[in-house]
């Protein structure tokens, strides 16, 4: 396979709102490094968000930065001492590489590690682009039956396991999902391979439900929007009480939303000795219930991407526990990267996840 | 005072004339001794003199504010749950305790049916009979009748006082359990008072280091360093939570503690604790504050901090009692005032005082 060596078209993010397509120089590789003809990424709300607002949380934009960190494709070129993959393997990517030398890389919280690299995190630029030099140790192969599409969906489908993980989900177990997006969805796909004998999921549009019905959940719960005026407490005491007229106390309950009611209503929801889960990012700081925490030892356990996900990822769905193809519902070339980001953000066609084809 | 009836063989079987007084909380801020019956034990039940029983910071917290978290003051009670004494009766069908044998008490009585109790996390039986948590009687009487099942015989070495100071330390015990700190790993301690104090002498015996303990009080501070703590620091309430976090991060070598228990109740005392813990440590809520407390959410969430919360104990008594028995653990000490059962009103007073400079206090019959 021979590169074309003017062709890196890249969509990069000057600054927010503006997105243009550029061609970059391809990387040169060092040791332990593979080049990857990127083929298919999907988009995240974070990705969205930067777009948007050129900032999340502490991480700020401050130089144009290649979009994009849920990608598969194909290897093109490998470094020196490259030994897992060879050129011309399908690979999905981890796109979070740890320093693998301090102490929380050692113990296997490698997400967590001080130096991460993470693609699209600014200052590092993301993968959406045609030729990406990524760390070998960071891509997996992907099994005949796995298509690059769904190599792209391992990402979410990480978090859902890092989630799912975390919570300590069990055979039996009952799990409350807040938020049927792509994330929420993916919990419960993870949730259900993990055992958990009923998912029910809550989100504030139907349409959403209607998707969720079809996806790894048992029941599923219209939210109302909260009063004006009503303080969030009261709102959240109110919904959880109504909730628990159909719906048993969980065991888990993960919240995908990063709302302040939706917090307070997952602690509501656990049972006694259970735990909360928090996948989505909110206000940073919120009123929790803390009698219940107490009288109640409902754990909060907070997630940061996740760490150990790929190669379970890539066994679930070659061996069929998780079907993740129902989630792909658009698809956009390269060049139409704007359209298909416009597209997230206005969420219309009842868009689940939209992937960018290269 | 001197510590009363160390001599295991002193108590007094209620014969027709025998009283019986309590200190009945009537409503907030209308505390009593009164005279009560003596109590008959049921089928399963024992009847103890009691012999020590130490105040809490919720029966003060009873007394003054009229409720204690999520459970209001309804109708008069008994206050006290921390007690040991002398079994003086035996109820019905009990088999495992006679008259004169020596026992510490277990305040909570769950009801050993539910999923709860059935995978053995008794303490969240949603109908739990906890004794002077609304609106149940505590201890704080001369007699009282308890579940035999509930009672935990103390050996000859272990005095009363040690006795009622085995509810408290269960209370340690579990602490530094659930928030998982093994030998060789760090501890933030926020709060000095008798439980965070109790909780240092606890991960003193159990090889944890270092450990950070904080309090508002330099006197409480002075304290602990006597008991061993590596490091003190003293909080100034009018500073940021986040820069006193950062000073104590600093302190533990720029990332924090690797654990953290939080034993004040205080909001920004907890919101500090959180603040204060490494990436991937744990934060576990002993202290019981404000219902709803405002949070730094994304500090805990994105750094894998975990938030636990702590609910009295389980399965704590029987290690409890090995613990004191053996002598490892030296806390006598921190019983400072000791007061006979007719100025009970006064203890309640001392505890209340901390110009009193009590840390556990102590109401002996």
């Amino acid at each position: 396979m021979s590169l074309n060596k003017q062709e890196n078209l890249s969509v990069i993010l000057n600054k927010p709102l503006d997105i243009v397509l550029e061609n970059r120089p391809i990387p040169t590789l060092g040791k332990g490094d593979v080049l990857v003809n990127v083929k298919a990424t999907g988009i995240c709300g974070s990705d969205v968000h930067y777009w948007q607002h050129g900032a999340i949380g502490s991480f700020k934009v401050e130089k144009p930065m290649v979009l994009g960190h849920e990608s598969a494709g194909i290897i093109a070129a490998v470094g020196e001492g490259v030994k897992n993959v060879k050129v011309g393997d399908r690979v999905t990517l981890e796109p979070g590489a740890g320093c693998r030398m301090c102490d929380y890389c050692k113990t296997g919280r490698y997400n967590l590690c001080p130096d991460m690299v993470f693609a699209a995190t600014p200052p590092y630029d993301g993968t959406l682009c045609n030729y990406y030099r990524h760390p070998a140790d960071f891509c997996y192969k992907l099994p005949e039956n796995v298509s690059i599409e769904e190599g792209a969906l391992i990402e979410p489908l990480s978090v859902g396991i890092h989630a799912a993980r975390r919570g300590n989900i069990q055979s039996g177990h009952r799990v409350f999902i807040f938020g049927a997006g792509p994330v929420g969805l993916l919990c419960a796909a993870a949730a259900k391979a993990a055992g958990a004998g009923h998912v029910t999921i809550a989100d504030l549009v139907p349409s959403r439900l209607a998707f969720a019905k079809t996806y790894y959940t048992d029941s599923q719960v219209l939210l109302e929007r909260s009063t004006p005026g009503e303080p969030n407490i009261e709102f959240s005491r109110r919904m959880a009480q109504a909730i628990l007229k159909t719906e048993e106390p969980a065991d888990v309950v993960i919240d995908c939303s990063g709302a302040e009611t939706c917090v307070q209503m997952s602690i509501l929801l656990a049972k006694n000795g259970g735990c909360v889960i928090l996948v989505g990012m909110g206000a940073s700081v919120q009123s929790i219930p803390i009698s219940e925490v107490s009288s109640r030892e409902v754990d909060i356990r907070g997630i940061f991407r996740y760490s150990n996900t790929y190669p379970t990822a890539v066994r679930m769905i070659s061996s069929g526990i998780v079907n993740v193809k129902p989630l792909i519902t658009h698809s956009y070339p390269l060049k139409d990267a704007v359209k298909a980001f416009q597209h997230v953000k206005e969420g219309r066609d009842g868009a689940i996840k939209v992937q960018i084809i290269g | 005072m001197s510590a009363l009836n160390y001599n295991p063989s002193t108590y007094e079987i209620p014969g027709k004339n025998t009283l019986n007084h309590g200190v009945l909380l009537n409503k907030k801020d209308d505390l009593k001794i009164v005279e009560l019956p003596i109590p008959i034990p049921e089928e399963g039940e024992v009847q103890i003199q009691v012999k020590a029983t130490g105040i809490c910071g919720s029966d003060i917290h009873l007394w003054k504010y009229g409720e204690i978290g999520i459970f209001p003051v309804t109708t008069p009670q008994l206050l006290g749950h921390e007690s040991a004494g002398v079994v003086t009766a035996v109820g019905k069908g009990v088999d495992t305790l006679k008259v004169g044998d020596r026992v510490a008490v277990e305040a909570g009585i769950p009801c050993s049916k539910c999923d709860q109790c059935m995978s053995g996390r008794y303490h969240l039986c949603p109908t739990v009979i906890f004794k002077s948590t609304p609106p149940h009687h505590g201890q704080l009487a001369k007699y009282i009748t308890h579940p035999a099942r509930w009672l935990y015989k103390i050996p000859d070495n272990v005095t009363y006082e040690q006795g009622a100071l085995l509810e408290p330390l269960s209370v340690a015990i579990s602490a530094i359990e659930r928030v998982g700190v093994k030998f060789g790993r760090s501890l933030l301690i926020t709060g000095a008072g008798p439980i965070g104090l109790i909780v240092l002498a606890v991960a003193k015996a159990t090889g944890i280091s270092p450990i950070m303990i904080t309090d508002v009080q330099p006197s409480r501070l002075e304290y602990a360093k006597k008991m061993g703590a590596d490091f003190v620091y003293q909080v100034d309430p009018k500073r940021k939570d986040v820069e006193i976090a950062r000073e104590i991060r600093d302190i533990f070598g720029g990332e924090g503690a690797e654990y953290s228990l939080e034993c004040t109740g205080v909001e920004s005392s907890f919101r500090t604790a959180i603040m204060a813990t490494k990436d991937a440590g744990v934060c576990c809520l002993v202290g019981v504050g404000k219902n709803d407390q405002l949070l730094p959410v994304n500090n805990f969430a994105m750094r894998e901090v975990d938030i636990r919360g702590l609910f009295r104990y389980h399965h704590t008594y029987p290690r409890a009692i090995a613990l004191m028995a053996s002598g490892n653990l030296k806390i006598d000490h921190l019983i400072t005032h000791r007061f006979d059962f007719k100025d009970a009103l006064k203890a309640f007073d001392t505890t209340a005082d901390y110009s009193t400079g009590a840390i556990k206090v102590q109401i002996l019959n």
